[in-house]
């Protein structure tokens, strides 16, 4: 029989644009230490496997994955590092679980993006070294590209995706973990300076740094650690081609099937009338729209209007991204996934404050590996 | 847990990692590289089970897994597929005059090359527009992507 799975504790540290007092080390000490308080554990003695989702380069260093145990009280247990999104992680997590194995896993990503100082350089070094990085192009013209392909098939136009620059960014208003809270005007996006057109400076989040947190058990084990343990229901994760010649320059096909293989999991066929809340990749403003509709959330083409119409604002039938998402709260590179599963949780428990959602029983989250990458990865919680 | 909260008390320690790589083209890439820049030739590879051409050529069908043996020379024009203008180098500095970077769908492929566009107009590119390969002069080809110069809009 199928083991069940569940968040019992999550833990962040930072979410600012800089930390210069802090190594990376200390802040997923700090966000680990939350996330233990709050599951009731030692990881000394109660947590069975520990994943780590991280990328070499924008560490600075190799074998990142050797540097985790120390600061995650994981020193002499077993640990891996999976690349990709921080909810990859949760999924190892969520299958070692029920080899049976195991009946806690704690799962840490973190950013120090302060650090790098110059991340086009580390994202070209990502694209193909022989057909893509000789042009030496900054690789936001990746996303220039596709998001003029998706405007282009979808029918949708720049306005729409400025409208989830300024969903996102008031949303963050309410959020006092966001470090880009703003109000803007539609106008305000389609003005501020081009980077790869049609693409402006206001639709690319900008980075913070922090850590996040979580540790996962076993049914009854979670039972047994909290009163409100939150439920996995689905979890999947896909990818495209890698080649730029091969894959879909307009539809985000990795998330359509990591959100397939997710509501199959869950038992989910219509994700529009089931989902109470969805946080989802925004890492450009685009992204939310074609994430949205890759994820069945709504109609092809249809995603824009939605978010004109306030339909996923905080108020809305749906609200996407209540934390403010990348835009809003700022982008934590491998970490992203897990600052969007972060406000899921609490929306769950009903720990999200003033950005509340009433009556939350169902939310998704959906991350993105970011530019080149087309590794999606899609988690289904309840309460 | 005491933190500093001194900015001037925030250190960092600087370092580089400056490190080179070779990229071996493979036999597909040796053979598209070789054709370009000794015969200013595009070729790809045919996987006939999906009626496909890739280009870039590659031994292999990213659909149904077959190896692919056929070789097809294909033309060096193409259509823009999608496009973008760039205005920042890869140190986040301002290009003193934007790129059109495109990726161009080769004529009869399905697969096609990100490349730049040139003697051409920001605001004038389309998609859809055709273009064809400008190359460089034999003796200054090298035999990589950098061979082909940029695209430009088809002469008619």
């Amino acid at each position: 029989m199928k083991r069940e799975v569940a968040i019992v504790g999550i833990g962040y540290a930072g979410f600012r644009p800089l930390t210069p007092d802090l190594s990376y080390k200390e802040l997923v000490f700090e966000a680990a230490t939350r996330a233990y308080a709050e599951a009731g554990i030692n990881p000394r003695t109660d947590v069975d496997s520990f994943i780590s989702v991280a990328e070499d380069l924008h560490e600075g260093t190799s074998i990142t994955d050797e540097y985790v145990p120390d600061q995650l009280g994981a020193v002499q247990k077993p640990v891996q590092t999976v690349a990709g999104d921080g909810i990859h992680g949760l999924a190892m997590a969520y299958m070692q679980i029920c080899t049976g194995q195991f009946d806690i896993v704690v799962v840490e990503s973190h950013a120090k993006a302060s650090n790098i100082l110059h991340l086009g350089h580390v994202t070209a070094m990502a694209m193909d070294p022989v057909y893509t990085r000789p042009l030496g192009v900054h690789p936001l013209a990746l996303a220039g590209m596709e998001m003029r392909r998706y405007l282009d098939e979808s029918g949708l136009t720049h306005e729409h995706c400025a409208q989830v620059v300024v969903k996102n960014r008031a949303h963050a208003l309410s959020n006092p973990l966001a470090s880009y809270p703003a109000v803007l005007e539609v106008e305000d996006v389609l003005n501020a300076p081009p980077v790869a057109e049609p693409l402006t400076q206001l639709e690319v989040s900008q980075h913070v740094d922090g850590a996040i947190v979580v540790v996962m058990a076993a049914g009854d084990v979670a039972r047994a650690l909290t009163d409100m343990p939150i439920w996995v229901l689905g979890i999947g994760f896909a990818n495209d081609a890698f080649a730029l010649d091969s894959r879909s320059w307009a539809q985000a096909e990795y998330a359509r099937l990591a959100g397939q293989m997710a509501y199959r999991m869950a038992g989910i066929r219509n994700p529009r009338a089931t989902i109470d809340v969805a946080e989802i990749d925004d890492t450009f403003a685009y992204k939310e729209l074609q994430h949205m509709e890759a994820l069945g959330l709504c109609a092809p083409g249809e995603a824009g209007y939605l978010v004109a119409e306030g339909y996923t604002s905080l108020e809305g039938e749906l609200p996407v991204n209540p934390s403010g998402g990348s835009l809003g709260v700022g982008h934590l590179l491998d970490a992203s996934g897990l600052a969007r599963v972060l406000e899921i949780v609490w929306q769950l428990r009903g720990d999200a404050g003033q950005r509340q959602i009433p009556d939350v029983e169902v939310g998704l989250a959906f991350g993105w590996r970011g530019l080149p990458t087309t590794s999606g990865a899609a988690i289904i919680l309840a309460n | 847990m005491e933190k500093v909260n001194i900015v001037t008390q925030a250190q960092p320690w600087v370092d580089r990692f400056p490190l080179t790589g070779r990229y071996t083209y493979g036999v597909a890439g040796e053979r598209f590289f070789r054709e370009l820049k000794e015969n200013g030739r595009f070729f790809g590879t045919r996987c006939t089970a999906c009626d496909v051409v890739y280009v870039p050529p590659r031994l292999y069908c990213l659909r149904c897994f077959a190896p692919l043996e056929e070789w097809v020379e294909v033309p060096s024009t193409g259509t823009v597929h999608t496009f973008t203008v760039v205005h920042q180098d890869l140190d986040e500095a301002p290009l003193p005059t934007p790129e059109v970077i495109a990726f161009v769908q080769i004529d009869g492929c399905d697969g096609g090359l990100v490349h730049r566009l040139g003697e051409v107009a920001p605001e004038d590119v389309y998609i859809g527009m055709s273009v064809e390969a400008v190359l460089k002069p034999t003796a200054e080809r090298q035999g990589g992507l950098t061979d082909i110069a940029y695209f430009r809009p088809t002469l008619r």
